[in-house]
Parts: C-alpha cells; structure tokens; sequence
C-alpha cells in the first residue's frame, strides 16, 4: 500500500515526536495541501541524492510545535522532512 | 630517481601512510564521538539517527576516492587497511577510482579529508551519500488516453493520436508542427534493432507488452558481467546498481553458485515511461510508438522506488555500461532522466570516461525552472563533449514552465510536458519533465546512428544540435536556441510531411 494523505501526515506526526522527544498530541497539524513538486524527492533532495526529473504530485503537510512550524512532503512513495536541522531528509 | 634512494623514499611514503591513517583515525575517533546524526543523511525511521560505532548492522561504503597515478590496487588495499577501511570497488573505467568502506561507520566527511589530505597518493576524494528507500508498494495509478484518429501513414499503434510530440496537429490546442516530425524522419528509417540505447534510471518493465520486443538482452556470446570485488552478475536484462552497497548479499539475493541477482525490473515506473518514449515497439497495435519503432533497451536501474538515487550507484551503472561497450555491445547512448544541485567529480570522471569509449551522455536540465548557467544542475552541466543537456517544451513550442533553461549549459529542447508513454503494468499515462524531453533526443539519436551506423559520438552529438528547429521562445534560452527535429537529422531538412 503506498501512502494517503491522511496516513502520510500521521506517519509525518510520528516522526517529529521522535525527533523531537515529545508526544505526539503536542504536535499541531497546521495545514495540509496538494502540491505539484518539480522532481522525484519532492524538491527536497538529501545530501548527494538524484531524483528523477518528473512532475510529481503529493502534499505539504505543515505540523507545528514548540513553537516551530515543521514541513514534511509525502507522495504515494515517500515521506520527507524538509530542513530540519539544516537539511532534508527521507523519512521513509 | 636515484636508484640508491629509492628505499628511503620507499620507508618515508610508509611512515606517511602510517603517520596519515593514525592522525586520520584520531580525528575520526573524535567525529564520532561527535557525531550525533548518521553518517547518511538519509533516515529510515527514527531509529537511524543514531548510528553508532558497532551499532549498525551493515556498513555503507562511505567515500569515493580517485587514486593518483602509479598508486598500486595494492597499495591502495594497504592505505585502506591502515585507515580501519576496505576497498568496497573499484569503478574500472575510471583510472585509480575506487569506493571505500570506512569499518568504523565514522562521519562520512572526515574519511573523506583523511584520505584528500593524503595528497601524495590521492587526487580527490568524496562523501558517498547512499539512499535507503521503503519497500515495495503497489503501482501508480494510470491516466486514460484518448485514441485518436490516425494518419494515413502512421503506425497503427491506438495511441499514436495523443503523441503530439511525434506529430502534432494540434490535438488538445496545440500548435500544428510544433513536434520532432518523427513521420518524415521515418521516411528514412524507423530505428535498427542494432543500436543499444542504455536507460540510466529506475529500471524498466521489460515485459510490457508494448517494450519487450525491443528489449536488450545479454548476448549468448558475452559472459555474465563480473566485478572483481563484487562478484559475478546475473545481467541477462542489464544491471541493477541499487543494492551494490549491500554486504549483506541476501538484501541483493543470490542465485546458483553465488552469482548475483541484477535484476532492473522497474519498481517506480519513470524509466518504463522514458523507456517507452525512445523505443516502445512501433506499429503493433499496441500502445504508443517510441521515436524509434526499433531499437535495442537496455536498462541500468540505479534509482529505487521512489525515483531517487545516490552518486556511487550511478557510478556503478555507468561503469558497466562502458564494460559492456567495450565487449562490443553496440552501446551509443546512454539517456539520463535524472539529476540536482549535488556536484560529484567522481561522476563527471566516469561520464567522461564514457565519453572516451565513444558513448553520448544525454541529460535533463531539471525542473526547476531556473537557469543552469548561474545554478547548475547534474550532471546535465558536466562540460564535457559527449554531454547533452535538455530542456522540455510544452505542445506549443514554448518552453514548459518547469523547465530549468541556460543559453551557455543547456543545448536543446525537446518536447516534455504531457507526454504519454508505457508505465508499469502494461499500462500508459501521461506526464511532465526534463525527464520526457531528454529519452526524446535519445531516441533520435539511435535514429542517427541507426541510419548512420559508424557516426563517431563526436559527430553524432553536432549532427544532433545541428538539427534543431530554431524557436523565439528558446532564443536566450538554449545553446541551439530550438527544438530537436528528428526529420532534420534523417537530413530530411524540409518539412515535407502534411500534418493530418
């Protein structure tokens, strides 16, 4: 099964969590929309990382938290993190 | 040098070595200590972020490093070993390249300044980032295409319709003309099942029902490819670099008397699609027709599922694919639907080195809609002479509004946005990209070289730019300021044929 909107962002919720060693009920959805990304990582490559050079249809989903909007990207594939700590990463 | 000297340079370079692979190991003791996130930067779940000595499973090659001249495989064996590392690979085609795996799964970057700063015996060395991507899922839904009523001289292919790209006449409000003309190209030839065009991607479906009879398979002659370090390959449908890292060879699968699974089979569906629009087999009553009704694909997978790939793995690809053309595989092209901002001198080595066994590199420019000339985009920037980079266009002749542009470092333009071609499944669906655009100037190229069949790569690549259809939208844009013209390189230079 590839992700949904929906599961995507609860995935996204999980993570952040971790990373940021809280509970996951302290972490906001703020907001989550379509978005039509420019290549394969979703116009967030990791370090080093090539992407296919397809359009690529998926979602933004923005989660807030100790006072810090997080934006993760996801599609059917994939769930990226978006700047965290100076870079991208692949959550999945 | 002096013939009594040589073994006091002989014990100073060992001291050096030692001396070099103390301090480097002191500093990398000290990196990981350091070191609160994984050596790379990719994460599978929370619990990679904390990647510790001894702590992972299995190591990932860290560092390609490029040896300098005159420095021995064993002497390189012996700068690993004193460095707590192991010679992973060797890249062949490439002189003195090699990728290293660090056995203390220390920070990627200070291997990297351990072995630059042994600048005696090196000349480059650079963090490998390797990509881990989730298991397999199910495949992309797919989009309806509309059949079309056809030409009179078009293939009997039902989807021929919608392949505005081919020949547009102005179905969906696009612009009559504003295509590679491919029905006045196939007046001279509709491709040769000689020339092997090499698809440098996620893989291809080679049993699609509209792909599998213009298939590359290995040559009855040729022995399964082998890799000094890595083994022996099963690449009866081409190679698959995406598991090389593995030491663990049961992640790869190992078959009867431990050869190697490489199997390219596309799990995303990209490299199907790009497949698809260089050669899907033409007039079967199936599907699309490629540019190339005819053509041999050869499929070198080194993006995962997601679509996305790291450096060495590309290396690995590209690697095999020169090995094979020097084996006398009639390898001329290799289409490179790929790319980022990520600059790798050791990629730009093994591309040149293709380059050198007389294969052209042809590369999106990305999609970013921004100008390669002041942010380059890899490797389609790479200023080598057998690299092409493409930007896409939509079915006006206008470049399409993702496409990244650049009149010093892109070439040409092709078309790439709705393009319709074979998916995973036996299916087809649209899409949009660099990545349409550029198996499109592939594609043409086995044209030229299927007319033309002892071209050199040299004047393949002018022939290739030299056909383009000169555009306003591209002047400032492109080098060649136009779209490529399949029928202008048949040298069918007039557009003859009467759009229907």
């Amino acid at each position: 099964m590839g992700f949904t909107k929906e599961n995507a962002a609860t995935r996204a919720k999980d993570d952040l969590a971790k990373r940021l060693k809280i509970d996951a009920d302290e972490i906001v959805e703020k907001s989550i929309s379509d978005k039509e990304f420019p290549d394969m990582s979703l116009g967030a490559p990791a370090a080093g990382e090539f992407a296919a050079q397809m359009i690529a249809y998926g979602w933004i989903i923005k989660l807030e938290a100790v006072g810090k909007t997080y934006e993760y990207r996801a599609d059917k594939y994939q769930i990226r993190l978006v700047g965290f700590s100076g870079e991208n990463h692949v959550v999945v | 040098m002096n013939r009594n000297n040589i073994w006091i340079h002989v014990g100073i370079a060992v001291v050096l070595i030692t001396l070099a692979g103390v301090l480097g190991q002191i500093s990398r003791w000290k990196s990981s200590l350091r070191q609160a996130s994984p050596v790379v930067k990719t994460d599978k779940g929370i619990s990679g972020l904390s990647v510790g000595k001894g702590v992972a499973p299995r190591h990932d090659p860290e560092v390609l490093v490029r040896f300098k001249p005159g420095v021995s495989m064993d002497k390189i064996r012996s700068i690993a070993s004193v460095n707590n590392d192991s010679l992973a690979d060797e890249i062949e085609s490439v002189r003195g390249l090699t990728v290293i795996d660090d056995l203390d799964n220390a920070d990627a970057a200070a291997v990297a300044r351990q072995y630059s700063a042994m600048s005696e015996f090196v000349e480059y060395a650079e963090i490998n980032p390797t990509i881990k991507l989730s298991e397999p899922e199910q495949s992309p839904s797919t989009t309806q295409a509309f059949e079309r009523p056809l030409a009179a001289d078009a293939p009997n292919d039902p989807l021929f319709g919608d392949q505005w790209a081919l020949n547009n006449t102005g179905q969906d409000g696009g612009k009559k003309r504003a295509d590679l003309d491919a029905l006045n190209a196939w007046a001279n030839t509709k491709g040769s099942e000689e020339v092997v065009v090499a698809v440098l991607d996620t893989g291809v479906d080679y049993k699609h029902g509209d792909l599998m009879g213009n298939m590359w398979t290995l040559p009855a002659g040729l022995s399964q490819y082998f890799d000094d370090e890595l083994g022996k390959f099963d690449d009866l449908h081409g190679f698959d670099g995406t598991n090389n890292e593995d030491t663990n060879l049961s992640v790869r699968g190992v078959g009867s008397g431990g050869i190697l699974a490489s199997d390219p089979m596309d799990d995303n569906g990209h490299g199907t699609h790009c497949a698809g629009i260089i050669g899907a087999e033409g007039d079967n009553g199936i599907g699309i027709s490629g540019i190339n009704q005819k053509v041999q694909i050869m499929p070198l997978k080194f993006l995962g599922r997601s679509g996305s790939g790291s450096t060495n793995d590309a290396i690995e690809a590209i690697n095999y694919a020169i090995q094979r053309k020097k084996d006398g595989v009639n390898l001329r092209i290799i289409s490179a639907s790929w790319g980022s901002t990520a600059r790798s001198q050791a990629l730009e080595d093994v591309i040149k080195a293709a380059g050198d066994a007389g294969i052209l590199f042809i590369a999106a420019a990305g999609n970013d809609g921004s100008n390669n000339d002041s942010r380059p985009h890899y490797p389609s920037n790479y200023n080598l002479p057998n690299v092409i980079s493409v930007a896409a266009l939509d079915r006006n002749d206008q470049l399409a509004s993702f496409s990244n542009f650049g009149v010093k470092t892109v070439h040409i333009a092709a078309p790439g946005k709705e393009i319709v071609s074979t998916w995973l499944g036996d299916n087809f669906r649209e899409a949009s990209g660099t990545s349409m655009a550029t198996p499109y100037v592939s594609g043409i190229a086995a044209l030229i070289v299927a007319s033309d069949p002892t071209i050199s790569m040299a004047d393949l690549r002018k022939k290739l730019l030299g056909s383009a259809d000169e555009l306003d939208a591209l002047k400032g844009k492109v080098a060649t300021g136009g779209r490529v013209c399949a029928a202008n390189a048949m040298g069918n230079v007039v557009k003859k044929h009467s759009h229907q």
